[in-house]
């Protein structure tokens, strides 16, 4: 049969975000593929460059839509170790609260994602619909909904509000009791499992030549390769939490660690609720006005474990207002683009979608 | 935490015993930077990455303009220690040619296309190191390098049109 050229998305459903694969197939079996990026490259790196310490709060929590609290805890972990700040304990700990409720409204949009290339929009309705109750947590804390700006260099932008330690407790008390439903519904429904399982395999070896962190790394190697566990930030060392790890990683697998994630999440949150101690927020970076920090000279780098892997950020000061440069590492880079070019071939084309979702893509961090 | 200092100690031993090495930094707890020269890099990469470091974080660029030079910067990281490296090294900006690593870790390939298509290294060896990815006919200098205007080149290539009506009080205004 002839090999014909195709593109999938960037307006299709079954994309996740501003990307497109520009694929040869044969028949409904892909020979070739490469992600065509940067339909979403708002030149973050360069950006930054022109903005001031603090002005960049306001934009860095773009470059991940689903889980943007990352970006501003990697950012503010920076400018914290360069300006040896010592972050309050209370900060400590309600950055965990905000990373940990970000990961599990990510999560849950992950895990409803399948919903969109298999056709089970019931798993995608549940799903954003319990991720928009997270969403209103969120607003209630940092006054913001999707992008918060609430991590800052220093701590916190300010303390909790009272009464909401009660919510989140109701709102995990809720979502645990019907956890169980979506797994009815999205692990054990055999119209999906005729899709994800043993499909889209990551082997070990592949692991290791990509680079592929997150649940693509623990779901394969069968590691606890977790940074919250191996290099811990914040208070991660303070609470008890497993890792799940397995040694065969298909679409499936990768789908149950991902929910079985979402409990040690829960678990997480009501440990930092428990454990959080009372004091102030927020300590100084340097004096004077927020608009004219100085930053001491200095080049490092932070990162922490997003719901898709490694995320990271490579910061370089010259001592003035502002950086002199920003590099992200998002944690989708290796698989979304050698992965992709590499062992996407072989697949058929409605795999693609399943890649994107079950692989944890998210292009607007492989664009900067 | 004792240990994991040890295991820090017996790494920067290790490497200064087997390479000619510049500046050693400690950039925060868990973390250290190696300065090496640049016919150095491949050989000190493929020694660390034997040494347990398999995981390539990024490989990103750095422009100093004021000494006419560009680092380039491997961040690798060790799951076993918790141990993350920095392995730095400066090329010149005049002649930014620089040998690809794509045979230690596979994984720089789009990562050596990305310093490329941002700074204009080359890097040799590396097979699709000319295609674009990003930058759809991109036809300016490459975007990250400091001397790079962002605002002069989006005056330039998208001039502030004329209107022929006024719209700009318009809207709120009391009639």
């Amino acid at each position: 049969m002839k090999e014909i050229k195709l593109f999938v998305g960037p307006q299709h459903p079954g994309m996740h975000g501003n990307a497109s694969i520009h694929m040869y197939v044969d028949g409904d079996i892909i020979n070739r593929a490469y992600l065509l990026p940067g339909m979403l490259h708002r030149g973050f790196e360069k950006s930054m460059e022109r903005r001031t310490w603090m002005n960049n709060i306001a934009l860095i929590p773009r470059i991940c839509v689903p889980e943007p609290d990352t970006n501003e805890m990697v950012y503010a972990m920076n400018i914290e170790t360069l300006a040896k700040i010592q972050v309050p304990e209370r900060a400590d700990w309600i950055r965990m609260l905000i990373l940990e409720l970000a990961r599990l409204s990510a999560h849950l949009m992950a895990f409803g994602g399948i919903g969109g290339p298999t056709g089970l929009y019931s798993a995608m309705y549940w799903a954003q619909a319990d991720r928009d109750l997270i969403l209103t947590l969120f607003e209630e804390i940092t006054g913001q909904r999707i992008y918060h700006m609430y991590i800052v260099a220093g701590g916190v932008r300010k303390d909790l509000p009272k009464g909401i330690e009660k919510k989140i407790i109701e709102f995990l008390d809720d979502l645990e009791s019907r956890l169980p439903d979506y797994e009815d519904l999205v692990l054990n429904n055999p119209t999906i499992l005729a899709r994800i399982k043993d499909n889209i395999l990551l082997p070990k070896e592949v692991v290791w030549e990509l680079g592929v962190t997150g649940i693509g790394m623990r779901s394969a190697t069968g590691q606890e390769y977790d940074i919250r566990k191996v290099n811990p930030y914040a208070k991660y060392d303070k609470v008890e939490f497993e890792v799940p790890t397995a040694t065969y990683s298909d679409a499936l697998t990768r789908m149950t660690l991902k929910y079985r994630e979402m409990y040690q999440t829960i678990r997480i949150i009501r440990q930092v609720l428990d454990m959080m101690p009372s004091g102030d927020v927020r300590a100084k970076v340097d004096d004077g006005s927020a608009l004219r920090w100085k930053v001491p000279k200095g080049q490092v780098y932070s990162a922490v474990e997003a719901s898709r892997g490694e995320y990271g950020y490579y910061t370089v000061s010259t001592g003035e207002t502002k950086p002199y440069r920003v590099a992200v590492r998002g944690a989708s880079f290796p698989q979304g683009l050698l992965g992709l070019e590499k062992y996407l071939p072989g697949h058929r084309i409605d795999d693609a979608p399943l890649w994107f979702d079950t692989m944890g893509i998210c292009s607007p961090e492989i664009d900067r | 935490m004792n240990s994991m200092n040890n295991n820090v100690n017996d790494l920067v031993n290790d490497i200064k015993s087997k390479f000619k090495v510049l500046n050693v930094e400690h950039p925060k707890e868990n973390q250290v930077s190696f300065d090496f020269k640049k016919e150095d890099i491949h050989s000190a990469l493929s020694h660390i990455r034997s040494k347990g470091w398999v995981q390539l974080s990024m490989l990103t660029c750095i422009d100093w303009l004021e000494d006419n030079e560009f680092q380039l910067v491997y961040l690798v990281f060790n799951w076993e220690q918790g141990i993350r490296i920095q392995i730095r090294t400066r090329i010149d900006r005049d002649n930014p040619t620089f040998g690809t690593a794509v045979n230690v870790y596979p994984g720089v390939k789009f990562y050596e296309r990305d310093v490329h298509e941002f700074f204009g290294v080359v890097f040799d060896g590396n097979p699709d190191s000319n295609k674009q990815l990003f930058l759809e006919n991109w036809d300016d200098m490459p975007p990250l390098r400091k001397d790079f205007d962002s605002v002069a080149y989006s005056d330039k290539k998208y001039p502030v049109r004329k209107y022929k009506a006024d719209f700009s009080s318009k809207a709120g205004d009391k009639k």
